[in-house]
């Protein structure tokens, strides 16, 4: 047997090109794992009535790469037993109903990467540099997301 | 002299997305800031909004003595929306 399976690995990707999640959840499958766990972000065509014609995504990306491997790191203290974890995130324009993120995690047993997954996305979207604009017909808006540990949301 | 680097809103009102900046070694965020937003007056309206990225770490727009290298990277990060 192969003794580099054993190894749990960090896939960290931010790419402009089309997520796919049959690569994403390849990377972590693992024949230790009896569970892949997988969230996928996708872009929304409706905001507060106005329609959202695609979006923008821009990251600081040497930043982006680092905070997310911290993620990774963190979700290997909280849960052990975590084999591997998998964020891809895409840049540039994103159409509509297509992928922006796809986190992939494996472990032995399920309630692990099921935890983990959504640690993840919520750690993700409250600390890594990534931003995306919202283009409607006729204006465009940056998000924030409620999560941003910084920024007075008294929306 | 550090690089300064702009993203999303603030690369808009500032009009860039990097350049470099002469400041004292020693200072702290909020005297950048305060700095920054000489050269670009525009960007005092997100004041409350942003953070600085220094070496890559988050700090604060307050009294933190920051100690700064020639080459030193600043980032303006504004309200993030990844994910």
């Amino acid at each position: 047997m192969d003794e580099s399976e054993d190894v749990p690995k960090d896939f960290i990707k931010l790419k402009s090109e089309k997520l796919s999640v049959d690569e994403v959840s390849e990377l972590v499958t693992s024949p230790y794992c009896g569970a892949v766990s997988l969230f996928i972000g996708t872009t929304r065509n409706n905001f507060e009535g106005k329609k959202v014609i695609h979006l923008e995504y821009e990251a600081y990306t040497s930043m982006a790469e680092t905070e997310i491997k911290k993620i990774c790191r963190d979700i290997r203290q909280k849960w052990p037993s975590v084999k591997h974890i998998a964020v891809h995130h895409r840049l540039g324009v994103v159409p509509i109903a297509e992928a922006s993120v796809i986190i992939a995690v494996s472990s032995p047993h399920r309630a692990e990467s099921l935890e983990a997954v959504m640690y993840c996305i919520n750690t993700l979207k409250a600390s890594v540099p990534i931003w995306k604009k919202e283009i409607y017909e006729d204006e465009c808006s940056w998000k924030e997301n409620k999560e941003c540990f910084w920024a007075n949301s008294e929306k | 002299q550090v690089s300064v680097l702009y993203f999303a809103r603030s690369a808009e009102l500032a009009g860039l997305r990097s350049e470099t900046l002469s400041v004292p070694r020693h200072i702290t965020a909020l005297q950048l800031w305060e700095e920054i937003v000489k050269a670009h007056p525009r960007l005092a309206v997100i004041r409350d909004q942003v953070i600085f990225a220094v070496r890559q770490e988050y700090v604060h727009l307050g009294d933190q003595l920051l100690v700064l290298q020639p080459g030193d990277e600043v980032a303006i990060i504004p309200p993030i929306s990844g994910g």
